[in-house]
């Protein structure tokens, strides 16, 4: 029983640590309750109180999560049952549901995660499940006779025993996901909250925010290029656009979510050609260097060069081609104008009258750009993770007061000095720079970015960045450089490049097993000659594959043995017999070692000394008061080599 | 019966099918004599009904693992589903090869339980876990530890005197999981003498009958004879303490048996009685003189045994009584 509370409690960790935390005790509770009344010896909860505990608990979730809808919630609720149910689980019968629940659980866990973590979780859930289940039948069979009679087996063999399980069950399971047939899109959809509200850009910008995204060191996306790689000072990874301000953050606009580009990039021989393996974000952005070419399947760009499809649930992959040299709207239409203008009424006064000096005594807009940027390398404004808080005049304070902010601070303040001088500008956020493995660019939510584009005649949108002014190490070299403090204990350079490392293999296992597909499936024989499979076909090869597999695993499975609970020294004398069974003497089971030992010498009168020594020892290790070591024995049996008879 | 499964029962006779089968097969294979060792074709390997279950909830998640394209969920469902199709393999494997040497079983009174032992053998290196043994019901279950034995008691009512057949019984394991049982149903040879009901008020024992000889029996019986010096293994019950506490030396009572107790057990002495109420008396005198010690001699009208004592004496008289036709 212990077995079972152990599986369900493990299956229960990453739903635990993901529900809000007032709803933990109605997990823990139930679990400790469980392994006391276990170790105690006590009854189940009477019926009232388990009933009581079920609505209390129904209503709990329902308060915390606003109904029983939604993936999270329905999960939620399954996990905490399944707690509950801990409290009457005292049959076979019970506890072998919990064991297969959380079987179930453990798979939904993998709607929201299937990082290589979650294999570990995994695989130990199944060992315990396993072993619970396999003394349950135990149990269940030995129900009649009161007692169960200790199995052969230690908690160790027990697991070992279901290791072997699994591990002969690979094989055969690796075919299925390899070829049973998989489905194009789903049959039911997918609720578009499925994913808990994952760290990455969202559709607002308000200080602070990516701030908070550059302590995530999680992977946002993975670039493999078939051109050559750019300066990494020229990987602006584009996202969100922003073009309506508040006063205090930034958001999008309607026209520019929902109106398409006029104008695609021609694809030319420079264009950046690459693949992205993008992680889920439950958003709709797909990200993509200036300015996508192509438009991935079941996606669209805007008109401000957003890459938009359906959420992004699961991982997903998708070609890429970007031309660099894009002229961005060389006419820029009035409604777009008036809306890169807009500014709140009443806000940032000494922003206002600064720029309106510099604006009358710059001759051209790039002047008057260039004198700002100049402005912020001048003077004393830092980059720097921890800013102070801002409070009404955000732009006023920052520039003039603080002067101490992260991108976000830098790209804001430029627009809205843009925007006061009468120059249409927009805010881009996205993603900059990345880290190059060696076979791949790893881009992670630590390198999200904002930068800004302003409008000027005959050029169009024109990227500037304005934190590049400030700290150009973040573009050169990437933010964790621009930095020079930790930005947190153990933020050291060798846990990164682990961090690094563990990359690696997490992107071999989202490419082989988690993004593993339809398309993938069709191509897998495609070395083979075979172009495309269809599902007839890979049915047949399935069928073709496991009969194979279970030919030849049969013969060894029905050989095979279940570890032994035989002494050592019976195991070495069982040897012996076999070594002279082999040299053609005819031994049996029943024979006293004394016995054993005079047939054998009668037969080889050669060995007798040999024959004679061993059985000696064996009996004195089996009735001596002191009996030799078991090792004198081994030592004697392996040596022992019989001559084969009929010589 | 509720009517539920009374409607069940109409749709799907379980009992029926089952007689049904168990027919088909003994007509197949006959009946078996010990020893006899499992055979592959002798097994049948079929889910339970948490295996049943299990695999809906496997199906259920393989469902949705290809609905939302969740690998690694159904990485998940295939090897537990792989893991099931193993331990139908396994099951079979852990019955197949096993001997079973014998059966045997004592005699019982009816109304009684008759206890089938059946010895099951494996002569193979490893162990049979969990092997369980019954006729509808499960009733038993032992390990086999490997190159050992061990026997299965499987309880069957005798409900009338005579020989009881032990109804086919089968073997069954649900090793490892439980979700796969592995079964061999078996239509043994065997049988167990059942006696008849003891009586429950049976009239007193008849006094008739001549003795066994002239001096009463000494040593056994319920009347003090005379007390005699302890010799060692008399038992501490018939130890005389008053007297030894007087004498300062260890006394022992002697205790005799009366000369004319000996008594004839005679069919011909109940006329009147219906047979079988006539057997159940003559089964309780039996037991009564045995218990009292008392030497009895059986009449039958087919066959008279000479008054003795004995378990030997006793099962021999029981076993007339049971056979009585």
């Amino acid at each position: 029983m212990l077995w079972v509370i152990f599986t369900i409690t493990i299956a229960l960790i990453p739903q635990a640590l993901s529900m809000p935390v007032q709803l933990l005790p109605l997990i823990v509770l139930p679990i400790a309750w469980r392994i006391v009344a276990e170790l105690r010896g006590w009854r189940p909860m009477p019926l009232l109180v388990r009933i009581a505990a079920t609505a209390m608990t129904v209503f709990f979730l329902v308060m915390t999560y606003g109904g029983l809808f939604g993936r999270r919630a329905a999960v939620s609720l399954l996990t905490v049952m399944l707690a509950l149910k801990l409290l009457e689980t005292f049959k076979v019968r019970d506890a072998r549901i919990v064991a297969s629940l959380s079987l179930f659980l453990c798979a939904t866990q993998f709607l929201f995660s299937q990082g290589l973590f979650m294999l570990v979780y995994a695989a130990s859930v199944m060992l315990g499940a396993l072993v619970a289940l396999t003394l349950l039948q135990r149990r269940d069979a030995f129900t009649g006779k009161g007692t169960v009679p200790p199995s052969n087996h230690g908690f160790l063999q027990e697991l070992g025993y279901s290791t072997k399980l699994v591990a002969m069950a690979a094989p055969a399971a690796l075919v299925l996901f390899m070829l049973f047939p998989r489905w194009g899109g789903p049959m039911w959809g997918v609720p578009e909250s499925a994913l808990d509200a994952k760290t990455g850009l969202s559709d607002s910008m308000a200080p602070g925010d990516i701030q908070n995204l550059f302590m995530d060191d999680s992977p946002a996306f993975r670039v493999e290029f078939d051109s050559p790689i750019p300066m990494i000072r020229d990987l602006y990874w584009r996202g969100p656009v922003f073009w309506n301000f508040d006063g205090r953050a930034w958001s999008g606009a309607y026209y520019s979510r929902n109106v398409p580009a006029e104008t695609l990039p021609d694809i030319t021989p420079d264009s950046i050609r690459y693949r992205v393996q993008m992680e889920p974000t439950e958003r709709h952005w797909m990200f993509a260097l200036d300015y996508p070419a192509i438009t991935p399947n079941r996606s669209r760009v805007t008109i401000d060069f957003q890459l938009l499809t359906r959420p992004i649930t699961r991982l997903r992959s998708y070609d890429m081609v970007s031309n660099p040299d894009f002229v961005d709207m060389p006419e820029l239409k009035i409604i777009l104008r008036t809306s890169a203008l807009k500014l709140p009424e009443g806000y940032n006064p000494r922003t206002l009258e600064l720029v309106q000096e510099w604006r009358d005594e710059a001759d051209s807009d790039s002047e008057f750009i260039d004198r700002i940027l100049r402005w912020f390398n001048t003077e004393e404004f830092s980059y720097t993770l921890n800013p102070p808080l801002l409070s009404q005049h955000t732009v006023d304070e920052f520039l003039f007061d603080t002067r101490k902010g992260f991108c976000e601070h830098y790209a804001s303040a430029f627009t809205v000095m843009m925007r006061m001088a009468g120059i249409p500008a927009r805010i881009v956020t996205g993603y900059m720079g990345g880290y190059h493995t060696g076979s791949y660019l790893l881009v992670r939510q630590s390198d999200a970015h904002a930068w800004s584009e302003v409008w000027l005649e005959g050029r169009g949108w024109v990227r500037v960045d304005p934190t590049a002014a400030v700290a150009p190490g973040r573009i050169e070299s990437g933010a964790m450089n621009a930095l020079s403090s930790r930005r947190y204990m153990f933020d050291y350079e060798w846990i990164r490049s682990l961090k690094n490392n563990f990359d690696l293999l997490q992107r071999g296992w989202n490419e082989w097993v988690i993004a593993f597909g339809l398309e993938q499936q069709s191509r897998l024989f495609q070395p083979f000659g075979m172009e495309r499979l269809d599902s007839t076909k890979l049915v047949v090869i399935l069928v073709i594959a496991i009969t194979l597999i279970a030919a030849l695993m049969s013969p060894l499975l029905l050989r095979l043995r279940i570890s032994s609970n035989r002494d050592a020294a019976a195991k070495l004398w069982d040897t012996f017999r076999r070594k002279l069974d082999k040299a053609g003497i005819n031994t049996s089971a029943a024979m006293t070692p004394e016995e054993l030992g005079q047939a054998a010498t009668t037969v080889k009168p050669g060995e007798a000394e040999e024959i004679g020594r061993i059985s000696a020892l064996y009996r004195q290790i089996r009735y001596a008061p002191d009996a030799p070591s078991l090792e004198s024995l081994r030592k004697a049996v392996r040596g022992f080599r019989a001559a084969r008879q009929g010589r | 019966m509720n009517t539920a499964s009374a409607i069940l029962d109409r749709v799907f006779p379980r009992e029926r099918l089952r007689t049904w089968f168990l027919e088909r097969v003994r007509r197949r294979r006959g009946e078996v004599s010990v020893p006899f060792e499992l055979e592959y074709r002798n097994i049948f390997v079929v889910p339970t009904s948490f295996g049943f279950a299990f695999g809906l909830m496997l199906m259920f998640m393989a469902l949705g693992g290809l609905n939302f394209n969740n690998n690694m969920a159904l990485l998940l469902v295939f090897i537990f589903g792989v893991i099931a199709q193993l331990t139908t393999v396994l099951a079979y494997r852990n019955l197949v090869g096993i001997t079973i040497q014998e059966i045997h079983a004592e005699p019982v009174f009816a109304g009684e339980h008759a206890v089938f032992r059946v010895f099951l053998g494996n002569a193979e290196i490893r162990p049979r876990l969990t092997i369980m043994g019954g006729y509808r019901k499960l009733q038993d279950c032992v390990d086999v530890a490997e190159q050992s034995a061990n026997q299965l008691e499987l309880k069957q009512l005798g409900s009338r005197r005579g020989w009881l057949d032990m109804e086919p019984f089968k073997l069954e394991t649900r090793y490892p999981l439980g979700l796969f049982r592995a079964w061999a149903w078996f239509f043994p040879r065997a049988r167990c003498l059942i006696y008849p009901q003891p009586a429950v008020k049976p009239p007193p024992l008849p006094q008739s009958g001549g003795g066994t000889g002239d001096r009463a029996r000494k040593g056994e019986g319920d009347q003090v004879h005379g007390i005699r010096q302890y010799r060692v293994g008399d038992p501490m019950k018939r130890v005389a303490w008053r007297s030894s506490a007087r004498h300062d030396q260890l006394y022992t009572r002697e205790m005799e048996t009366p000369r004319d107790e000996s008594c004839e057990l005679d069919w011909h002495a109940l006329s009147g009685t219906p047979t079988e109420q006539r057997l159940s008396i003559l089964t309780a005198w039996i037991l009564i003189a045995d218990h009292k010690q008392v030497p009895y001699s059986l009449v039958l009208p087919n066959i008279s045994l000479p008054a003795a004592l004995g378990d030997r004496h006793r099962e021999q008289c029981l076993e007339q009584l049971a056979l009585f036709t």
